[in-house]
């Protein structure tokens, strides 16, 4: 059974006359990482937003369709039981951090929950190593940078142990090695079978983790697909302002200079394997 | 050789809250119309170094000299004449009522006149595809409208220094891709731009120089081209060049790049080899 089903749903905002998603079905299975791509505006972080019942719970407007979640309707369940099955890290991390200091972001839904002490401090130990924010534990939000309180947003989304993760460009001001790091944490949370659902800008890392792509412009689904096939529509993803990862865009620009290639590599590690035994071969 | 437009000299500076140096003892010189990217590590310095460019921050020790004033001599506002400095975080810089407003406010203090002022707003607006909006509240915008809005308030400036503190945030590859090619256009203009990003894609398709901070001190600083080659100095610096640099390297061993490369330019290069050798 899926874990996620979401069936024709359309949704308009408060105030506003433009739909932000348009007829869009999809279901994920459990364990799998699905990487959401496209423009702004595509309605990437609306969709998130349905799945986490944060729209229409929280965020208002016109909802049609219908979104469950473990077979709990996402519409009608109280965002507090979805978000002990789904953690939501989203875009802007500054917006979703209240405390005084990073040990208490953690700590304070957790406590909500009632779990008793000795676990709190065990999760909490776990998750500031896991996004290397120890020694950090007690500073204020304040004085963190962009990429810290993003550390911190993910965090405080792990400590709550959902079976589902969703990062909304979670990494997206993030150095490139500190960005790798959460893709890879996320990677090996996939195999620990979790669910990865990941909106991401960085094409080129997502292509790592990823089993499977949903391309959307306009609120609309327009490609959903394993993520080497989606990912090998150089030019299709280019018209969207997608930028495809480096790799393939070079063996795509190899295939028109008559190389051919059974398929398109899409990892920095396919790429120069390919290459190389394109360039040693005789 | 000319005057440099931006004169670091062994610049350190450190927060009233930290106990250690945010830069430490950095010396750089930058030519008038160069484009430089600073890159590096959150929290390697970058964001601080600049700041200091338009007097947002005073040296703790050391002198910084902007288009001939040395920055603890002059104000902030005498300096934004000619320095203008696009926020990481566009909320840290709007304040306005309407993006009319928002937009008008620089120009208004550094006492253009209200022909002048009109002739400015409409052709930003236009250029960061802010048109029609001139009513609307900036904090309805979408987090990437009010990046542009930022820009677009700075560039009402006409500042011949244009510093933007990571472009890409809450932007998709199309419109960090738009406002890098507004930047450029800018530059091939005279202006002197400065870029702080993660975002190596960018850096090797825009910025001609590359200056790396690895904690609070330069690692490395030369042609973008010459530094992305320097995989495992840049590794320590927390930034991974873009995967063609490291293909270039590994698959053509030995090869001279004279400008920074795309993924046509690399395949062009495999390409040839392939063909030169059959």
């Amino acid at each position: 059974m899926p874990l996620i089903e979401i069936n024709n749903v359309e949704f308009t905002y408060r105030g506003s006359t433009a739909q932000a998603l348009d007829n869009v079905t999809l279901s994920i299975e459990p364990g799998e990482f699905v990487g959401i791509i496209g423009p702004t505006g595509a309605g990437k972080s609306t969709l998130c937003w349905v799945i986490a019942g944060v729209i229409p719970q929280i965020i208002l407007g016109k909802l049609s369709g219908s979104a469950s979640v473990k077979g709990l309707p996402a519409r009608t369940t109280p965002v507090a039981e979805i978000s002990q099955i789904i953690g939501l890290v989203q875009q802007d991390a500054e917006a979703q951090l209240l405390m005084t200091d990073i040990e208490k972001e953690i700590i304070f839904p957790l406590e909500n929950l009632k779990l008793p002490r000795a676990e709190i401090e065990r999760r909490l130990n776990k998750v500031l190593d896991l996004v290397s924010l120890n020694h950090d534990r007690y500073r204020h939000p304040f004085y963190l940078s962009g990429g810290q309180k993003q550390r911190v947003a993910v965090a405080a989304a792990l400590a709550m142990e959902p079976e589902v993760l969703i990062l909304d460009e979670a990494t997206s001001e993030l150095d490139p090695l500190g960005a790798e790091e959460i893709h890879i944490l996320a990677g090996s949370l996939k195999k620990e079978g979790k669910t990865i659902i990941m909106v991401e800008h960085n094409i080129d890392e997502l292509a790592k983790v990823a089993d499977r792509i949903i391309v959307m412009d306009q609120g609309k689904i327009l490609m959903d697909a394993p993520t080497r096939e989606v990912l090998s529509n150089v030019e299709f993803l280019q018209g969207l302002g997608i930028y495809p990862p480096q790799v393939t865009q070079t063996a795509y620009a190899m295939q028109k200079l008559g190389i051919v290639f059974d398929q398109l590599p899409i990892t920095f590690e396919e790429g120069l394997e390919v290459f190389s035994r394109l360039s040693s071969h005789d | 050789m000319t005057e440099p437009i931006i004169q670091v000299e062994n610049l350190c500076y450190r927060y009233a809250t930290r106990n250690h140096f945010s830069v430490n003892d950095v010396s750089l010189s930058i030519q008038p119309g160069e484009f430089v990217a600073i890159i590096g590590q959150n929290g390697s310095g970058k964001t601080t170094l600049v700041k200091h460019f338009n007097g947002l921050l005073k040296p703790t020790s050391g002198r910084v000299v902007v288009n001939g004033h040395v920055t603890t001599e002059k104000s902030t506002s005498l300096l934004a004449k000619f320095v203008g400095y696009v926020f990481q975080n566009p909320d840290h810089q709007i304040f306005a009522e309407t993006v009319r407003d928002e937009i008008a406010f620089g120009p208004k203090n550094l006492g253009f006149s209200e022909e002048k002022i009109k002739e400015v707003s409409m052709k930003v607006m236009n250029e960061m595809g802010l048109t029609g909006m001139e009513e609307d509240m900036p904090f309805q915008l979408s987090r990437g409208q009010r990046q542009r809005l930022a820009v677009a308030s700075v560039l009402a400036m006409e500042p011949s220094i244009l510093i933007i503190d990571e472009p890409t945030t809450g932007q998709d590859w199309k419109e960090s891709m738009a406002l890098m090619e507004l930047v450029r256009e800018l530059n091939e203009n005279g202006h002197t731009c400065i870029v702080t990003t993660h975002n190596m894609n960018l850096v090797s398709l825009f910025a001609r120089r590359v200056i790396v901070m690895r904690q609070a001190k330069i690692s490395l600083d030369g042609p973008t081209q010459d530094i992305f080659r320097y995989g495992n100095e840049l590794k320590e610096a927390w930034i991974k060049p873009p995967d063609i640099y490291a293909l270039a390297q590994s698959i053509l061993p030995g090869v001279k790049l004279d400008k920074p490369i795309v993924p046509e330019d690399l395949a062009a290069m495999l390409v040839e080899k392939l063909n030169g050798r059959s």
